[in-house]
């Protein structure tokens, strides 16, 4: 009789809370799709004029132009990245664990601050290097130019391979030394074993990595803008700023998100598939290999990326942020109160950031919710329409939002909160996955038991769910500020006057050409971008 | 270390919602500011009748506009300016997006083209600035929708280092010589100076010409920068031999103590003269802060604002009687391109699809 009155209340005490959940899950997935269906709605109406245009002169070069950056940059980072992973985890390089934190932290920096330093050290014939090189040893360096293809290449590279080193060497750690060991006892050398066991192993984070950089650089737009590589993402800003006619902007944004969504189909179909599994009590770590003669190449590769994607840039900026600061009228000029002044752009980056974590957080809840309890082909439908935030560039958020805030809204037009709004629109994915996978751990039967000692579902969220769900959602939001505080297009385009963040004060100061002041605002925004990202680093424990 | 991070984490979480609770539209000040406001001694000449915000937009890159802002909050303390910067083309878009919804109370452009495009399409108010009447003639709206404030001239920057004084090029159309290849740097197509030089062309030479001279340019592989500043610093350090600029970034750049000389282009007979611009500002329809907005154009055209314009920055005042930097060669030692301004401004959607057709980066 007892186990009667249990099997009745599990369902009565989950059925009072799915119709508002479902409908919040709806709410939410419907605003994190309007930008797309806006922006398709636009592309597809705009006059034939417009696309026959385009079609002659730009689309197929910008496609050309945008794939061959993706797949280079995708390519690039992932032989690093597995590389670095692979030394770090399973080779006998010294100092592992300082290697490991500093070849993770370069995700502090954004790539277009990134940029532009290293166009800046190694501008030919201007460069600081290349001067520094004449002056002291008369040699006049042979003219390594950073600018177009290889250099944006180069340094999107440096800057996003810590995504596929990340999860690389999650997927190092986790896979049992017995499976290597058996491979070797049937007599695959190392190498094989490497490549028919240990990679196809790697294979599903591998992907998901892979494809997340090239979403993040297809839309990227301060390292192109200011290397001068033509892609989408600068032929929209060019077309959005430059033009009284928005039309070929929305047609040049239809086709890219286009193609990202391609993409981001490719990453959600190995998303949360594919797990090898193991059997988590037999795990022992994998006996580190002996790097014999190639010890010395190992650790100057290593180095050289450290070197180059974090000591060079943090370097430059400390560097130039102490000669600003010792310029008396400079460093007045940076550090006037006021909302021109330092102080309001660092308080801008943080509230905006953060408010936009916060929402992005609360806006996930539902639709994790829904998705972990009560799955169905709907739920999972609303869960894929909240990743398209992945596909959508911050110039083709700004564009949207542009019209339909204007439009529908005009009350938000030009105040800080639009601009938050793009943040929450761009990063929800990551807040959602986040989310998704703190909920998908709690045991249903934990919320169950709540129920069955009297608490509503209200007081079971509040009380079991969401606190044991928290260092879950918390990380995904972490996500989102990190990635919001670095946000630059869509920034640029949405901010109010004198609502300035760290991220566009160092960019109008670089674009301007004053580099020394342009240090400050981005050595903060590095600063600023490192806290959620050690915290992230810890809970996956990445670093100790 | 971690513990600390999720102390200032949260301490920043906490602090934002506390000022997320109070957010009102465009202030957000941090505390300390208001203080800083309330207790500035106001200065000598204050109006106290203007008061409250006033939103620029300038096409004016900050280091150019700033100053002037400056002075002009120093003689109105209780005006809180609040500045967007961004190219003219950017700022026009975003005034013609918010016709229904004014945001700005003043555009400051640097160039006529665009100004004038948004007083056609209505973006703008008719107002006379105390004194217009004093500014040289010819560069103000006849609807009084825009005010002149200054003129620059096109010129040729060259590193004295690296060029030998015989070399010197004498015209704009030297900077196609195959002899200069890949040693000229200029600032691209967002740049409202450059899009006015090509507008200028257009009208004087006709679309051919002006065409072949994009593509001249482009193929001497001359270096296209976002701005000038960056045109003048290469040139300065001798990374490149010449540059494309208006002519304060030559005072500009010396100051810097770089070698760097200056060529008032084209000035021979037959050719088409020194290309001028100017700069202007103009009351946004529908502005909000009116009186603080019609403040700033009466001091942008006053003695004290053209003396800045001229002395900080070079630039030629439009007020009769304001002395040029001395540094800064007269326009009238010049020959100067004559040009129809109107028609220029006409077929200003005509140099963007030229820019286009050419590919200008």
């Amino acid at each position: 009789m007892h186990l009667d009155a249990l099997a009745n209340l599990k369902p009565k005490g989950r059925e009072t809370h799915r119709l508002p959940l479902l409908s919040l899950a709806t709410l939410v997935a419907l605003l994190a799709a309007t930008p797309l269906v806006y922006i398709g709605l636009r592309a597809l109406s705009a006059d034939a004029a417009a696309w026959q245009r385009l079609l002659q002169a730009r689309l197929w070069l910008l496609f050309r132009n945008t794939i061959l950056l993706t797949a280079a940059v995708t390519a690039s980072s992932s032989i690093i990245g597995v590389g670095l992973a692979w030394l770090t985890e399973r080779s006998n390089l010294p100092a592992k664990s300082a290697f490991r934190l500093l070849l993770a932290l370069p995700l502090a920096i954004p790539a277009y601050i990134g940029a532009i330093i290293h166009l800046n050290l190694m501008r030919p014939r201007g460069g600081v290097i290349p001067k520094l090189l004449e002056n002291a040893l008369g040699i006049t360096m042979p003219a390594w130019n950073p600018l177009g293809f290889w250099g944006a290449t180069f340094i999107l590279t440096i800057f996003t391979y810590p995504y596929i080193y990340l999860l690389s060497a999650a997927a190092f750690r986790a896979l049992n030394a017995t499976i290597e060991e058996a491979a070797r006892v049937f007599g695959r050398t190392p190498k094989q074993t490497f490549w028919f066991v240990v990679l196809p192993a790697l294979r599903p984070g591998l992907t998901a990595g892979m494809l997340l950089v090239a979403l993040d650089v297809m839309a990227e737009y301060g390292t192109v803008a200011l290397l001068r590589y033509e892609t989408f993402t600068s032929a929209i800003f060019v077309q959005l700023t430059g033009r009284y006619d928005h039309s070929a902007a929305a047609v040049l944004s239809g086709a890219l998100v286009a193609l990202a969504s391609v993409i981001l189909l490719a990453e959600l179909r190995t998303y949360g598939k594919g797990r090898f599994t193991q059997v988590e009590s037999q795990w022992r770590p994998a006996r580190a290999i002996a790097l014999g003669k190639w010890h010395a190449p190992a650790l100057g590769f290593v180095i050289g990326v450290v070197t180059a994607s974090l000591l060079i840039p943090v370097t430059a900026l400390v560097v130039w942020s102490m000669q600003t600061l010792l310029e008396v009228e400079t460093s007045a000029s940076i550090f006037r109160p006021g909302v021109q002044g330092f102080a309001a752009h660092l308080w801008n980056s943080l509230w905006s950031a953060g408010l936009a974590a916060i929402l992005a957080a609360v806006f996930s809840l539902p639709v994790a919710m829904a998705s972990i309890r009560s799955p169905s082909r709907f739920t999972r439908l609303l869960l894929r329409i909240c990743q398209v935030g992945y596909a959508l560039p911050g110039v083709v958020i700004a564009l949207s939002l542009l019209y339909i805030v204007n439009r529908y809204a005009s009350f938000l037009y030009a105040t800080p909160l639009v601009v938050v709004l793009a943040y929450v629109l761009r990063h929800l994915p990551q807040s959602v996955r986040g989310s998704e996978a703190a909920f998908a751990q709690i045991a249903p039967s934990l919320e169950e038991a709540a129920y069955t000692l009297g608490r509503n579902s209200r007081q079971t969220f509040l009380r079991v769910t969401l606190p044991l769900a928290f260092p879950g959602v918390l990380a995904g939001a972490a996500l989102v500020f990190l990635t919001s505080l670095k946000e630059l297009p869509a920034t640029l385009l949405l901010r109010p006057a004198g609502f300035d963040t760290l991220a566009v004060r160092a960019w109008i100061w670089a674009g301007d050409g004053f580099y020394q002041q342009a240090a400050p605002a981005a050595l903060a925004l590095v600063i600023l971008a490192g806290i959620p990202l050690s915290f992230l680093l810890r809970k996956e424990e990445l670093i100790p | 270390m971690f513990p600390f991070a999720r102390f200032v984490f949260f301490c920043a979480l906490g602090m934002l919602l506390i000022n997320a609770c109070g957010i009102t539209p465009t202030a957000d000040l941090p505390p300390g500011d208001q203080l800083e406001m309330t207790t500035s001694t106001p200065m000598v000449s204050s109006d106290a009748s203007v008061a409250g915000k006033l939103v620029i937009y300038s096409g004016r890159s900050e280091p150019l506009i700033l100053p002037v802002v400056e002075a002009f909050q120093a003689k109105y303390p209780a005006v809180e300016v609040l500045l967007k910067t961004g190219s003219n083309s950017e700022l026009a878009n975003a005034l013609i997006e918010e016709q229904s919804n004014p945001q700005a109370d003043v555009f400051i452009s640097t160039e006529l083209f665009t100004i004038q495009a948004l007083a056609q399409q209505g973006a703008l108010q008719p107002y006379l600035p105390m004194g217009a009447d004093k500014l040289l003639a010819g560069f103000s709206a006849p609807d009084q929708t825009w005010v002149g404030l200054t003129r620059r001239a096109r010129v040729i920057l060259y590193n004295t280092q690296r060029v030998d004084p015989q070399d010197l090029p004498a015209s704009i159309f030297d900077l196609t010589d195959p002899k200069w290849k890949g040693q000229v740097a200029s600032a691209g197509s967002t740049n409202g100076s450059m899009q006015a030089q090509i507008a200028a062309m257009r009208q004087l030479l006709g679309e051919a010409a002006t065409e072949a001279w994009l593509r001249g340019l482009i193929e001497n592989k001359v270096t296209f920068f976002g701005g000038h500043t960056d045109v003048r610093k290469a040139v300065g350090a001798g990374e490149f031999k010449l540059g494309l600029v208006n002519h304060y970034y030559y005072h500009l750049q010396q100051a810097e103590g770089s070698p760097v000389g200056v060529i008032f282009p084209d000035q021979g007979e037959g050719q088409i003269g020194l290309i001028t611009n100017a700069t202007a500002a103009g009351i946004v329809r529908g502005a909000p802060n009116l009186a603080a907005a019609r403040a700033l154009l009466d001091f942008l055209v006053s003695r004290e604002g053209q003396k800045l314009f001229a002395e900080l920055n070079y630039e030629y005042p439009l007020l009769e009687g304001v002395e040029l930097h001395p540094a800064v060669q007269p326009l009238e030692d010049l020959r100067l391109a004559q040009f129809d301004m109107a028609q220029s401004i006409a077929n200003f959607q005509a140099t963007f699809d030229l820019i286009e057709k050419v590919g200008l980066p």
